[in-house]
């Protein structure tokens, strides 16, 4: 197993081209530069590998002060393929690891013999379960958006063009996705606040087919339904999909909630409301700036919040 | 085939859905309705085509777990035609269809040539398409929009082209396989492979046709799910292999090969979507679905033992 481990890390970074190759030496005399390692989820899905590409810019412009070494799995349920990689990374003497974990809990242990090490790891995109790391008797911050939050202003904002009562529908995630369950949260804060009445919640798996399913049956259901929102923007182009194949587009207002490029154009024509840009190819950049910031100062860890942000058809490029 | 075997033959999946229609209509206010009905014709088309690919797969004794993941990549294809190299729609098609048909022969290929099982030469397609997939569309969602969307909007009767479409195929699909030498050959090769190879069926073109048929239908779904939600989205398809070989088991068609019926696919895909919608339009939780669909999945294949057993007797 390690062997494999081993030979697909160097098949990746001969492939994936990792900027920390093309640094090439520190100059003779200056301090050694710090290796940083990012630690992805799967690389197929487009928030993660916009992330990863955030990250190989950020190093590429800043080659003098750091080294990048990236890796990913192959879908987000590999776990222990993830635990190997925090453990090749710590073996390999790196000085930071920035990882979004595969799962909230199963990554602890690894993180923790990490730290032990002497390594300093950065949390980012999922949150570690503060039960679990309360419970080894680490801190590990976590520098990331707050979903909740972000769903939370798609819907205030869905609220201001519903009158109070009006009937909607949430399109949940996975349902053991802890993003999937904020965002959910974040959703029902906004609409109860708002005295809308959430008629149906179901899970859409993140899946646009299957979402596009769910939803056309909750119109056949509700026909005075007003709004649907969509935990993920491939869920609500679904959602589109299947008003469309009712004749209500327009009627029934939609958001979303990620920011990909194929919803701003459903925003330009007016059949999405809005969607949350958690602007992905910043967010392992702010881990790793935070992981250099640990490096130098040696400070004691804290969490650090990135920004979400509304986008609707006034501010969407 | 006489009046009484028809009778078994289709009345006790006819009556399953029937009994999940009563059910769902007393318990949600609106499932009977046209539009539960126009939704479930909608959606349907892909499961449909790739379902009569599957039956004739498993007649032969054999199985394609790539179905999903060429679905995948065919509607990748047609969406990166269409909106990167700006193509015309028809050549587009022709395209996404051609990549399913490549997928499918080369399947049938590997498996004839070095006598593998198709289980694990499907299962290694099915990451290579996903694979392609995702280095097609750099792993983005390709929003397509108007110039796909009206191939799915084309209705008559209230419904889609596509669903017309996915009707004649598995029309063909039946006759192929009770009224041609392609379908009684196949049954054999199922039944005993090798009384087949002596008997004079070139069994190896068979396998390769069937298993490029298989493909190409898988790629004609991406399309039609591509039409219908207006864009192609680099995760379509995941899982879509056993939905439809669950569909395809429950229409009664063996997984040990030589036995099954186009049309009885067609119910066991019905049954699939009619839960699914009907489940939803009651708002169940996600948990609540998995377990009634496992159950009603088996309870069919349960059904179907008698039935057999009431035709022999």
């Amino acid at each position: 197993m390690k062997g494999t481990a081993a030979a697909a890390l160097v098949f990746c970074v001969i492939l994936g081209g990792c900027g920390g190759q093309n640094a090439g030496p520190a100059a003779p005399g200056a301090p050694a530069k710090p290796r940083i390692a990012l630690i992805m989820k799967s690389l197929a899905n487009e928030f993660f590998l916009t992330m990863e590409q955030g990250a190989k810019n950020h190093q590429a412009a800043h080659s003098a002060e750091y080294d990048l070494i990236c890796n990913g799995i192959k879908d987000e349920l590999d776990v222990n393929r993830q635990i190997q990689l925090v453990e090749n990374m710590v073996s390999q003497g790196v000085q930071a690891i920035v990882i979004a974990p595969a799962d909230s809990k199963a990554l602890v242990a690894a993180c923790k013999k990490a730290q032990d090490a002497g390594v300093v790891v950065v949390n980012i995109d999922n949150k570690l379960d503060d039960a679990v790391l309360a419970e080894r008797g680490i801190k590990i911050p976590f520098v990331g958006p707050d979903n909740r939050k972000g769903a939370k202003t798609a819907a205030d904002f869905l609220a201001t063009k519903l009158q109070p009562g009006d009937p909607v529908a949430i399109v949940e995630g996975v349902p053991t996705a802890f993003n999937g369950i904020q965002r959910k949260l974040g959703f029902e804060d906004a609409m109860n606040g708002a005295g809308m009445k959430i008629v149906t919640s179901q899970s859409g798996s993140w899946e646009m087919a299957k979402a596009n399913q769910v939803v056309a049956a909750m119109i056949t259901e509700h026909p005075e339904l007003k709004a649907v929102l969509c935990a993920n923007d491939s869920m609500a182009l679904g959602a589109v999909a299947a008003l469309r194949s009712a004749s209500k587009v327009g009627q029934v207002l939609v958001i979303g909630y990620d920011g990909i490029s194929a919803v701003r154009e459903r925003i330009k024509d007016g059949s999405i409301l809005a969607t949350i840009e958690q602007h992905a190819d910043q967010l392992a950049v702010f881990g790793i700036e935070y992981a250099l910031e640990m490096i130098k100062t040696k400070a004691a860890p804290a969490d650090r919040e990135t920004p979400v942000d509304l986008v609707t058809a006034e501010n969407n490029p | 085939m006489n009046g009484r075997r028809l009778l078994t033959d289709y009345m006790a999946l006819a009556l399953v859905i029937a009994g999940l229609v009563l059910i769902f209509g007393v318990s949600t206010q609106n499932f009977l309705q046209f539009g539960t009905f126009r939704n479930i014709a909608n959606q349907i088309p892909d499961a449909m085509v790739v379902a009569v690919g599957m039956t004739f797969v498993l007649i032969i004794g054999g199985i394609d777990l790539s179905v999903g993941s060429v679905l995948g990549l065919g509607s990748a294809v047609l969406g990166v035609c269409l909106v990167r190299f700006e193509l015309p729609l028809p050549v587009a098609i022709a395209a996404c269809l051609a990549t399913g048909l490549a997928c499918g022969i080369l399947n049938g290929l590997v498996i004839v040539r070095w006598r593998l099982p198709s289980f694990i030469v499907t299962l290694g397609m099915l990451e290579v398409a996903s694979g392609a997939t995702y280095i097609l569309t750099q792993s983005r969602t390709v929003y397509v929009g108007e110039p796909i969307e009206r191939v799915s909007e084309v209705a008559a009767f209230g419904l889609s082209l596509p669903f017309m479409l996915a009707i004649a195929v598995v029309v063909a699909g039946q006759f192929a396989l009770s009224g041609t030498v392609f379908g009684r050959h196949a049954l054999a090769l199922g039944a005993n492979a090798e009384s087949a190879r002596l008997s004079g069926i070139r069994t190896r073109a068979l396998t390769v046709s069937v298993f490029a048929l298989s493909g190409v239908l898988a790629s004609l779904a991406g399309m039609m799910q591509c039409s219908r939600l207006g864009a192609s989205d680099p995760n379509a398809g995941i899982g879509f292999e056993l939905q439809a070989i669950a569909a395809v088991v429950i229409g009664g068609t063996s997984l040990m090969g030589g036995r099954g019926s186009v049309v009885n696919s067609f119910f066991g895909v019905i049954i699939i979507a009619v839960l699914a919608v009907g489940l939803a339009t009651l708002g169940a939780q996600e948990s609540t679905k998995r377990l009634v669909t496992g159950g009603v999945i088996v309870a069919a294949v349960i059904l179907d033992y008698y039935r057999h057993r009431l035709n022999k007797a």
